[in-house]
């Protein structure tokens, strides 16, 4: 038997192998129980012990080899199987899924609630129900003051009203601590107004520090520090001087508009500026309320409407989006 | 407040343009919202020529001009035949537009002739006083242009929004007095010759009756005036402030408010009866006539100046029509007062008027000024009308207004504002508000002029220190302050918790209006002694489907469902935590926090292609609650067909935690989203979150070790009669404390052939597991073959 015929004759018929079948083919005639190496094998015992030596290892070595190449062979072919193409469209798309969020309010009061919360304040909550005395009188706002006109008010057929600023939690959260305390308070405020700019109810966050000798400058530095955190580092700011009861004295905050940088556009009316807040020293007529001691402690308190926020951040013209709940609307403040 | 730039350069030497002036004035707290050009809000009225003139038979007086803007040609009749000639330029208001004096321009078509247009006079161009002549221009002046721009007219108006605190800014003088304070530009404040300050006695009598109302009250009368329209330069500048001229005396007791700040009321003195003016409150019942033509049913409460028989008018809020001047009327009283802020609101609120007058007494005027304001007036209806004889002022100021003494303390000062302005500066802003004390080198006593009603502390000197001294120079620091601050509250933990939460189970938040239809609880079909019709009214609500305070969060949340859905968007997973309100004996109100959960539509989107679309069902409500409720570690128990009116009861169960009710989950009826409007069905669920808070713990719970030893399962499939619940049969095996047996799990169940009816087939799961080795096979075998055969024995169940 010529021994090198053979294996030139199996590899080339190795090289045809183009599937499993015809690999497993290729190995039942060569390597099969009645497989022509295996049949070789068994005839060596007839031949001389020296001619069996040798063409005993040649054919031992070709087998081997040749189960190792079908091994291989077999991987080959296998890992091509699974890129056949398949009747599948693959131009379909994805199933979607719905992801849950956070109503943008909701977004925007704990972003904010953050920035303070940074800086060492607590935050509390109060009733949305309030009484005169609360939401007026103790913020030095007397029943004949004009400055009710500033905010139209619901009340309520028992006497009471709903709060028209967060600001009675000031007087709430100074009742309920002593001093110094550092406070914010989001939450629901009410006002009989209705249009694209105004909610009959919307949302503020107040802010309330107490301290010795907290002062004017550092109500100025807590506020930039704010502004900046929220609109971003660069943001400007300017401060107005403004008129509220229970603030003395007042000041308004301004952003420079964040889509014209403070050369005016239709969003900021021209001006360059955004309002954004209003704050002032405490008045000692509501520390007198609370009963603490103006000799010794002095602060400042500031408010800012949540929507408003949002509405500059997210540009949003109308504020009735945020109570519409539309699912395109929430959706898009993943 | 609408400050004309003319008429505020009469009382300053402004230094800037109105541009400046504005941002001089916002910056230093006075915010101007807008500069107006009230001429540039008229409209379109320009320059045209005239072409042709004809006069057809038809239109008898007028006469028919045929005109260009040299753009287009038209037709515009006019009465000024003997003015109007061909090559004439003349000034022209455009249909749509307004004329001096708020008249509107409209197309007129007389017998067939159309008039695009009215020729202006120089009256109703606002330009000038004639009414009976045409504005005329000269033969090169350009056409189609406006006119405004031709005449070179600009008009600039500032629009103020004053605080309430600064009255003493409502007036043209005090906008011009403010300014001052802010530059230092030079002040020309009016000056009255002596002569109106002369006069005969005063014949009549003036009585204060109520002194707590009216702190002070000065007159005069003045005879043999002519009433008439007033002349053309102070209709305008009443124009520009946005007042209509009426006649010259009350034009002129306008001017003065608007100049000086100082209301003013003129009387037809013939019909003050008996010369006797008095200040009272009004008796209960009295009635008057005030100037708008109502009928005011006076209270008590309102203070009036009445004479002999009648009140005449509300105290600084409104006029009367029986005393106010008239085209007959000859003499005068003129009335100018100090009344209390207090009297003025009360009546202004309580009989829903707002006046220019009542504005500015609410706000404040100047006790020293009310003398001022009376000798301008008789200074300007002597400038305008004829005078027979007038009064000497008759001042009736029984305590004499005493202004306020302020210590400030540099220490203050320094401590406040946290800087330290050098103190030489603090006296020359101080200076400018009122008259100093310096009392040392520490403290300084203010005695504010009395036009600063606002200011009486020492923390009103500190904000127009820092105000004039400009707040932007004020530093910028941070507080030092001892580091203190507490953690969440218990209750937003727990809100913060469910959101997250929910968030996570792929749920949208909604935040719904806390005010609610009351036919919203009709159509839940709430019984009447449902708590949650025991709900607060809206006294004044913005609509009645906005008039009282929610008791669930329902509403709301069908609300939204139904906004959607009219939007095409069939399927919603929302949640919302709010407050609902109830009313109670003891406090204002009870609020209650609730968590409201609503499930429309499909689960997942509808694309699913080659699947089924599944909607939402009973069974996913309850997972998602079930899952809550793990994370939570709350005990709440599902008891089966809920109470609630508007859920199936079949498809329903009542939460129950520790053996109270504290919420319900379930399929809403049919016929209640029917009258809701929402034709699809909806899951909802509504659970009270304060008994959840009482009972929970949020604190870090200890970590569950994963088991070391695998588990081993093993199944049964059985029919039992269709009427056995799963739920009884876990709990059946439950109660067996089978050894090992650490979960049964229902697989499937299944009705229909082959399995015969009112029987079915259910597959459970039995896990095995023993926490310190490997279960053996024939160890799980026995425990479950002696488990299999109590389950078949207990519910009848034949193995499959
Ligand atoms: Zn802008």
């Amino acid at each position: 038997m010529e021994i090198e015929k053979l294996r030139e004759e199996i590899f080339e018929e190795f090289s045809l192998i183009k599937n499993l079948s015809e690999l497993e083919a290729f190995r039942v005639k060569y390597l099969g129980k009645k497989g022509l190496l295996t049949s070789y094998l068994k005839e060596l015992k007839n031949l001389p012990l020296e001619e069996r030596k040798s063409l005993g290892r040649e054919l031992n070595e070709l087998k081997e080899k040749l189960e190792e190449l079908l091994k291989q062979k077999e991987r080959e072919i296998l890992f091509q199987e699974e890129d056949r193409e398949l009747e599948i469209d693959l131009t379909l798309t994805g199933k979607k899924r719905d992801l849950g969020n956070l109503h943008p309010l909701t977004q925007v009061i704990e972003e904010l609630s953050q920035i303070f919360i940074r800086l060492g304040f607590e935050v509390v909550t109060g009733p949305e129900i309030e009484s005169d005395y609360y939401n007026f009188t103790a913020l030095n706002i007397p029943e004949w003051h004009p400055a009710r006109d500033m905010q139209a008010t619901f009340y309520l057929k028992n006497g009471a009203l709903l709060r028209t600023h967060t600001s009675p939690m000031q007087i709430r959260a100074m009742l309920e601590r002593t001093p110094p305390l550092r406070i914010i308070a989001p939450g629901k405020v009410y006002r009989c107004d209705a249009d694209i700019r105004h909610s009959p109810m919307f949302h503020q966050i107040e802010g309330l520090m107490v301290d010795e000798e907290v002062s004017f400058s550092d109500l100025k530095g807590i506020l930039t520090y704010f502004a900046q955190e929220t609109f971003g580092e660069k943001t400007k700011v300017r401060f107005r001087p403004s008129y509220f009861p229970f603030t003395e004295p007042s000041l308004e905050m301004d952003i420079g508009c964040v889509i014209c940088e403070t050369k005016g556009c239709r969003v900021c009316g021209g001006s360059g500026w955004l309002e954004i807040l209003g704050a002032g020293m405490v008045h000692p007529e509501v520390f007198k309320a609370v009963n603490y001691d103006i000799s010794k402690w002095q602060g400042f308190a500031f408010g800012l409407g949540i929507e408003r926020v949002a509405m500059i951040k997210y540009e949003i013209e109308d504020i009735r989006l945020f109570f519409e709940n539309h699912f395109l609307f929430l959706n898009s403040f993943k | 407040m609408r400050v004309p730039i003319s008429w505020l350069s009469e009382f300053i030497d402004l230094r800037l343009g109105p541009e400046e002036v504005a941002e001089i004035l916002t910056m230093g707290g006075i915010e101007v919202e807008n500069i107006d050009e009230p001429y540039k809000n008229l409209g379109e009225l320009i320059t045209v020529e005239i072409l042709e003139i004809s006069f057809p038979e038809d239109l008898k007086d007028l006469v028919l001009c045929k005109v260009t803007d040299g753009k287009e040609v038209f037709n515009v009749f006019t009465t000024a035949k003997e003015e109007v000639r061909p090559g004439l330029i003349v000034g022209l208001a455009k249909p749509e537009s307004l004329t001096f004096g708020y008249h509107k321009v409209e197309v007129k078509t007389v017998k067939g002739y159309k008039s695009l247009g009215t020729f202006l006079s120089p009256y109703e161009a606002g330009v000038g006083e004639e009414k009976s002549k045409l504005l005329i221009f000269t033969p090169d002046t350009p056409i189609g242009v406006s006119i405004y721009e031709v005449l070179n007219l600009k008009e600039k108006v500032l629009e103020l929004a004053v605080t309430p605190n600064r009255g003493d800014v409502l007036s043209i003088f005090g906008v011009a007095r403010e300014l001052s304070l802010l530059t230092n530009w030079e002040l020309n404040p009016p000056k009255i010759n002596p002569f109106y300050s002369q006069g005969e006695d005063f014949l009549g009598k003036i009585e204060i009756l109520d002194p707590e109302g009216c702190f002070r009250y000065a007159g005069r009368y003045i005879k043999g005036i002519e009433v008439k329209d007033s002349p053309f330069y102070l209709q305008k500048r009443l124009w520009l402030c946005g007042l209509r001229p009426i006649n010259n005396i009350v034009d002129i007791t306008n001017y003065v408010l608007l100049e000086l700040g100082q209301p003013l009321h003129a009387f037809d003195w013939e019909k003050v009866e008996n010369q006797t003016v008095i200040v009272r409150k009004a008796k209960k019942g009295e009635k008057v006539l005030t100037l708008d033509g109502i009928e005011r049913i006076l209270s008590e409460e309102d203070l009036v100046i009445a004479d002999f028989s009648k009140p005449m008018v509300i105290a600084g809020v409104i006029g009367g029509e029986t005393t106010g001047v008239s085209s007959e009327t000859k003499n005068i009283f003129i009335e100018s007062a100090w009344f209390n802020p207090k009297y003025i609101r009360r009546s202004s609120q309580r009989h829903k008027i707002t006046t220019e007058s009542s504005y500015r007494f609410e706000r404040k005027v100047d006790p020293e000024g009310v003398i001022l304001a009376l000798l301008r007036a008789t200074e300007l209806i002597f400038k305008i009308t004829s005078v027979e004889t007038f009064s000497k002022v008759l001042d009736v100021y029984p305590k004499v207004f005493e202004p306020p003494k302020i210590l400030l303390t540099k220490t203050k000062l320094k401590k406040y504002l946290g800087f330290e302005i050098p103190f030489k500066e603090v006296e020359e802003i101080l200076k400018r508000i009122g008259n100093i004390d310096k009392k040392s080198e520490e403290e300084i006593e203010v005695i504010p002029f009395s036009y600063r009603q606002d200011l009486s502390i020492p923390e009103d000197l500190i904000e127009e220190i820092a105000r004039i001294y400009g707040y932007e120079k004020i530093p910028i620091t941070l507080p030092k302050s001892v580091l203190k601050a507490k953690g969440l509250a218990k209750e937003l933990k727990l809100e913060k918790k469910l959101k997250e939460v929910l968030t996570a189970l792929g749920f949208l938040e909604v935040i719904t209006y806390s005010f609610i239809d009351p036919k919203s609880l009709n159509k839940l079909n709430f019984s009447d002694e449902d708590f949650r019709n025991n709900f607060i009214e809206l006294a004044n609500p913005l609509s009645a489907n906005l008039s009282i305070m929610r008791t669930t969060l329902l509403p709301g949340l069908i609300e939204v469902a139904c906004y959607n859905f009219f939007r095409e968007i069939n399927s919603l997973k929302i949640f919302e935590i709010g407050k609902v309100f109830f009313r109670d004996s003891q406090t204002l109100a009870q609020e209650i926090t609730n968590l409201g959960i609503l499930l429309m539509g499909n689960r997942g989107r509808e694309e699913v292609w080659y699947e089924e679309v599944q909607r939402f069902d009973l069974f996913d409500l309850k997972g998602y609650l079930e899952e809550l409720f793990l994370v939570l570690n709350l005990p709440i128990q599902f008891k089966l067909n809920s109470s609630e009116p508007f859920l199936k009861k079949g498809l329903s169960y009542d939460l129950i935690l520790e053996g109270h009710k504290v919420g319900y989950a379930g399929e809403m009826k049919n016929l209640v989203l029917k009258e809701f409007d929402l034709k699809t069905q909806v899951l909802v669920a509504e659970i009270i979150l304060d008994p959840i808070l009482e009972k929970i713990s949020l604190e870090t719970k200890a970590f569950k070790r994963p088991p070391k030893f695998p588990s081993t399962f093993r199944d049964l499939t059985c029919i039992v009669n269709k009427n056995i619940k799963i739920g009884e049969m876990l709990e059946y095996i439950e109660e067996l404390k089978v050894p090992y047996l650490e979960e049964v799990r229902c697989l499937k169940i299944y009705e229909g052939p082959p399995i015969a009816k009112g029987e079915k087939s259910v597959s459970l799961r039995f896990i095995y597991r023993a926490e310190d080795r490997t279960l053996r096979d024939e160890e799980v075998n026995s425990i479950q073959e002696d488990l299999v055969q109590k389950i078949l024995i207990k519910f009848l169940a034949k193995p499959r």
